[in-house]
């Protein structure tokens, strides 16, 4: 896998685009985050010892909750960056070359498989970064709570960013085009919201909160407010993450199959 | 080359099954160059050598063959149609494989591209590669190939010697009055190299086998010595385009070179 990853390398490399996407990603973590702290910080009145009414969301423990529930409202961008660089395949039929030239199919979607995961870890690492960064530095929290209490939250958000990507990828092998895969991705977004709103609160179906997008959304509550029933989302958590693991073996199974059978 | 899924039907690459390992040992363009319009000729061609498990030192080499070696640092996106296909004819060339496999090479190309295109397939050719052209042109097929083989929905309608099979046929013409084409097409199964005589649109049509230019004076003569007055006498020349479509449209009437 080593030499594929190393060829996807010298795809993107010399690509502005992919710079300029995963820059704005790396940049928009911190800078996002840092907007809401401001905005946190100075809008909502102190009490007389200068604490906030909402605690202290940007230092630790709950860094880790803040920080990573913030950062996965800026899915579309890895979003983004997974469709331009798949779609950019079929746009210019390089997909097809590299099998001509002797890729298999197989080891094809191998490595773009792979490199969602990558993005993933590499947002996953903006926000450990952001998370320590806003952490240390203002840190006003409990002096006694370990840094790495409530870190979960980070890789509840790796896997939302990865399960969103996954999505994105699904959308960009399937629909080839950049900018109507952009569409229907968001689309897809807004439509699954609204069919969980309906299920849930007209027909009362608490399945509904499995749904691709809701159950890895459901693995990082609000931040600054209390969670309603904390045993009861404990509970549930271990089902939020098989039912995402479920959803990426099929976006996984779905885009291989696909692309394995189809004519290129 | 595993681009499209066959619904049907069994090949083989040196005697074996397809694979991956042996698409690499084959230099292939089908129709059009496809390569990252963001990354220089040279960029592009080091991925192509990745694929293909060699190497990037034959990349000056096959560059210089095409062309295109002061171009080689700009951009995919700023080649001519002639550069990109020169620049897909380069990326076959990789590793000196010895089988090549064009589809169309020439598709969309000016006249100036064309002849580039196919000079270079030529000395390829030269130099002793085996290669598999796919075309509707016949025209280039003519003058490019050395062998040739007609499908048709599958089917091997004819395979051979391009001279043989792609012949520029001559046609002679003669008409007669007085009911006297009896006489004419029993006269003319003594002439030598009548390949066969049909009667079309009131007129005779003889073929003559391939390689043989009748003499229209002496067919003419021969004529008037067995007391036949032709009052219609011409020569044809049958373009290629006639010749496939006589092919391809009745398989089994057309003569069999296998």
């Amino acid at each position: 896998m080593r030499r594929p990853l190393g060829i996807e390398w010298m795809k993107i490399r010399n690509y502005r685009t992919f710079w300029i996407l995963l820059g704005i990603i790396i940049a928009s973590i911190p800078a996002f985050n840092y907007m809401i702290f401001s905005f946190t910080n100075n809008q909502f009145p102190k009490n007389k010892r200068g604490v906030s009414p909402l605690g202290n969301p940007f230092s630790f423990p709950d860094a880790w909750h803040t920080i990573s529930w913030f950062s996965s409202l800026l899915f579309v961008l890895p979003a983004i960056l997974v469709i331009t660089l798949t779609t950019n395949e079929f746009t210019f039929k390089t997909h097809r070359q590299n099998i001509i030239d002797g890729w298999s199919r197989n080891k094809y979607i191998s490595v773009k498989l792979v490199g969602v995961l990558f993005l993933a870890v590499i947002c996953t690492i903006v926000v450990l970064l952001t998370v320590l960064g806003f952490g240390y530095l203002g840190n006003k929290g409990p002096v006694n709570v370990s840094i790495w209490e409530g870190s979960r939250f980070l890789f509840f958000y790796f896997v939302e960013v990865l399960s969103y990507s996954m999505i994105a990828f699904v959308m960009a092998v399937l629909i080839k085009r950049s900018g109507l895969a952009i569409g229907i991705f968001l689309i897809y977004m807004i439509v699954e919201q609204a069919v969980m709103g309906i299920l849930t609160n007209i027909y009362h179906l608490q399945a509904a909160q499995y749904l691709p997008e809701e159950t890895t959304d459901r693995l990082i509550p609000l931040p600054f407010i209390q969670i309603s029933d904390p045993a009861g989302w404990e509970h549930r958590i271990p089902g939020y993450l098989i039912a995402a693991a479920i959803y990426l073996i099929i976006y996984c199974v779905l885009t291989s199959r696909y692309f394995l059978k189809s004519d290129l | 080359m595993d681009v499209l899924k066959a619904t049907g039907g069994t090949y083989s690459w040196f005697g074996e099954p397809p694979s991956e390992k042996q698409r690499q040992k084959i230099g292939t363009l089908l129709e059009t160059p496809n390569f990252y319009h963001y990354l220089s000729g040279e960029r592009n061609l080091r991925i192509a050598a990745a694929i293909k498990g060699r190497g990037a030192g034959d990349i000056p080499r096959v560059l210089e063959m095409v062309k295109l070696t002061e171009r080689k640092d700009s951009k995919f996106s700023t080649y001519s149609l002639g550069m990109k296909q020169r620049l897909a004819i380069a990326a076959c060339m990789l590793g000196n494989p010895d089988v090549l496999v064009f589809d169309e090479p020439t598709n969309g190309l000016d006249p100036v591209g064309i002849a580039e295109t196919r000079e270079t397939i030529r000395l390829m050719a030269r130099e002793g590669k085996t290669i598999v052209l796919a075309s509707h042109l016949l025209d280039e097929v003519e003058k490019v190939c050395t062998h040739v083989a007609i499908l048709q929905r599958g089917e091997l309608l004819m395979a051979g010697d391009v001279r043989e099979v792609l012949v520029n046929e001559d046609i002679v013409e003669l008409g007669v009055s007085g009911g006297l084409e009896g006489r004419l097409q029993e006269a003319l199964t003594s002439w030598p190299g009548i390949r066969q005589v049909k009667q079309q649109d009131g007129l005779m049509q003889v073929f003559f086998e391939a390689g043989i230019t009748p003499d229209m004076g002496e067919l003419n003569r021969f004529c008037f010595e067995k007391g036949i007055v032709l009052n219609h006498l011409q020569l044809r020349r049958r373009s290629l385009e006639s010749k496939f479509m006589e092919l391809t449209n009745e398989p089994t009437k057309t003569i069999k070179n296998n």
